[in-house]
């Protein structure tokens, strides 16, 4: 219990005190170049530390590993970091020191809140190219956020996806029917006028629309409406667990057979660990392959080699782990491209390079080659909990959204 | 109209409702007994069923072992807290006591977030799981069997409070307290006694509704949010904040159900503002409660 205790305070306290301090001390390279910075306000407290603590180790990992490969064309990478308790304004404050200490031509925003918040102030640097935990389909207005980016499909392309794949379900022409269940925050609602529209417009009729309040006690009322309306699909958006647990509990024991599906923040192995035989069956859309599946690639094992070797304890790594990786690997990407072409790691010079990714293999981190549009990566794949497995495996191609 | 659904959620609005009476009783018990507003309340319920976890899952006890020592280990830190950090505040103003609950809370998320981390949580199972039905009125079995469970505790402090000694003396350190310690009656002890009392009430309610709605470090909000609850009920009457938990309960699940659940706070806050505004000392309170 003891060592329990050390070690989550570890990860979660100790780690938000001294990493700023351990992070600048990463691998000293050779060259003489100037270091590049990767600046983050990272949430290793409050209410996102469960996904925090993650992303913070997938941000530390690759800049390791890239550190080891000789940094972005000899330059060496430095992370740099504050703790924010996924509070906007201990965002904002974090952003000011660290670019205010830091050419930082990279950022991690740790909420959509303080992507939001900051973007006037990043449109009138034009210093910074920013992406984060935020997959909020408002951030892909190339117009209002010129410099911010999502690092996989916005939660309006995740809902794409899966009726996309909800569409392929149906029998002899028969549409599947599909209630959308979310949370009463702006993170809930933001995928779901837009996924109204998109399922009118593939022939899909939403048969029920369930709002909860956050942090909602009891769903009973609303499962009670649920079994009403008896969808083939529920799909979940804005929860992390609960109340996912009690609708897929509560919806079986009343006979359904209504499938269940979420999108990326409920689509962890948090669910099959906290729920065992209960979540099987439910389905996710990742962008990202799983840590632990069977698929391979480059990055994809350099990213467990990496994972082991920074902590062999560790065993499987959370899709947060994977998609602060992933946000590295772009602005590597991004960087790269910006050194190549002999220009400035400016603003512009970054979104343009981002907006030219185009089929670009990312070594097994996503399964096909990518290409970026309007500031996303609008792709993914649906994966379903195999509980006695304790695994998601894939149940489509990707999906690869024009 | 369909009576049937509306019979439905009215039961499981009425069932969650027993559960706010009782987190609502955790606040009255202390009030009542010490005029202090515990604002760290869904913090003591948040610890007692981190205890449940810990018990039931890790140490894998079984659960009716683990709940009970759930609910003591959550009381017994509500006297601990009495002891250490309320008492030395005797005579100060109630704001500086409400702060000291406050900052409390905080440090009980603190704690927990260091030992068992900031991931969502699921308590081991220990309700049936099997649908019950009245008549034909289907109710959620975790709702049914908490507020089962949730009014056994709640017949037991009624009794408690009537008929013994310890109660009698509650009630009458809550009606004079000059007047009870020239009886003789052990004030300091009653004060304690009352926030062993309402954490233990919390902490039963904490692992209930846990049992439910999962459990995070941020769980303590719910406590607070049955704030609306004592208000309406009356920060000073236990039979209060019994009534007004039903009826929040039902009257939030309710417009949940037919106005959507982006309606359920606005009902409750409505309802709150209608009787602050007739009544402002609670439907059962005494009307000369002093307002922090």
């Amino acid at each position: 219990m003891f060592k329990r205790f050390l070690t989550r305070g570890l990860r979660l306290a100790g780690i938000g005190s001294v990493a700023a301090a351990l992070m600048t001390a990463a691998p000293v390279l050779a060259q003489d170049k100037e270091p590049i910075v990767f600046g983050g306000s990272i949430p290793l407290s409050g209410v996102f530390a469960f996904a925090g603590v993650h992303i913070h180790a997938g941000l530390t990992d690759y800049t390791n590993w890239i550190n080891s490969q000789g940094g972005i064309n000899g330059h060496p990478v430095r992370y740099v970091m504050e703790d924010t308790g996924y509070e906007v304004d201990r965002s904002v404050a974090a952003f000011k020191k660290i670019t205010g200490s830091n050419r930082v031509p990279v950022y991690y925003g740790d909420s959509t809140g303080f992507m939001k918040t900051i973007a006037s102030e990043l449109n009138s640097r034009g210093t910074t190219l920013m992406s984060g935990a935020s997959f909020a389909t408002a951030l892909t207005d190339n117009q209002t956020y010129p410099y911010q980016f999502i690092p996989g499909p916005n939660y309006t392309q995740m809902f794409g996806i899966i009726l996309e794949y909800i569409a392929m379900q149906g029998q002899e022409g028969d549409k599947p029917t599909v209630a959308f269940v979310y949370s009463d925050t702006e993170f809930g609602k933001d995928p779901i006028e837009n996924g109204k529209a998109k399922a009118a417009e593939m022939g899909i009729k939403v048969v029920e629309e369930i709002v909860t309040k956050p942090g909602s006690v009891d769903v009973s009322a609303e499962v009670l409406k649920l079994r009403r309306a008896r969808p083939d699909y529920v799909v979940f958006h804005g929860y992390i667990l609960s109340p996912i647990n009690e609708f897929m509990v509560q919806m079986r024991q009343m006979g359904l057979d209504t499938q269940f599906m979420g999108t990326f923040w409920s689509s962890d192995k948090l669910i099959i660990d906290r729920m065992g035989a209960d979540a099987d069956g439910y389905m996710g859309v990742m962008p990202y392959n799983y840590y632990d599946s069977a698929e391979g690639g480059p990055m994809l094992e350099a990213l467990r080699s990496q994972a082991q070797k920074s902590d062999p304890d560790a065993g499987y790594r959370p899709t947060a782990y994977m998609q602060g990786w992933f946000n590295a690997m772009v602005w590597t990407e991004v960087v790269k491209r910006t050194l190549d072409a002999g220009k400035e790691l400016t603003g512009d010079n970054l979104a343009a390079s981002l907006a030219s990714i185009q089929d670009w293999d990312t070594g097994g981190i996503i399964g096909v080659p990518v290409t970026v549009r309007d500031m996303s990566f609008p792709v993914g794949r649906i994966w379903r909990v195999n509980a006695k497995e304790a695994s998601y495996e894939p149940v489509s191609d990707w999906i690869h959204l024009n | 109209m369909d009576w049937l659904f509306f019979g439905e959620i009215s039961l499981a609005g009425l069932a969650m409702g027993g559960l706010y009476g009782l987190i609502g009783l955790g606040f009255v018990i202390i009030y009542k007994a010490t005029r202090v507003i515990n604002f760290a309340i869904g913090e003591i319920m948040m610890f007692a069923a981190y205890l449940f976890l810990a018990f039931a899952g890790g140490m894998e006890m079984s659960p009716w072992v683990a709940l009970p020592l759930a609910v003591l280990g959550g009381s017994v830190l509500g006297g601990v807290i009495e002891k250490v950090m309320i008492r030395p505040m005797l005579g100060e103003s109630s704001i500086s006591v409400v702060m000291v609950t406050i900052g409390l809370a905080s440090i009980l998320v603190g704690l927990v977030e260091l030992g068992w981390g900031a991931d969502p949580q699921l308590l081991p199972e220990f309700l049936p799981r099997k649908p019950v039905f009245l008549g034909e009125l289907y109710l959620a079995p975790k709702i049914a069997y908490g507020f089962l469970i949730g009014a056994t505790l709640l017949l037991v402090y009624l009794l408690y409070f009537r008929f013994s000694r310890g109660g009698v003396a509650l009630r009458a350190t809550a009606s004079d307290q000059a007047a009870a310690y020239s009886m003789g009656i052990n004030v300091r002890r009653v004060f304690n006694l009352a926030w062993v009392f309402g954490s233990l009430a919390a902490s039963l309610a904490g692992v209930l509704v846990a049992a439910t709605g999962g459990l995070s470090p941020q769980f303590g909000a719910v406590g607070l949010s049955v704030l609306v609850v004592v208000i309406v009920g009356g920060l000073d009457s236990i039979l209060g904040a019994l009534i007004a938990g039903l009826f929040i309960g039902w009257l939030e699940t309710v417009a949940g159900a037919y106005l959507g659940g982006q309606y359920r706070m606005p009902a409750t806050f409505a309802v709150l503002a209608v009787i602050l505004v007739l009544r402002p000392y609670g439907l059962f309170g005494t009307h000369e409660i002093e307002r922090v």
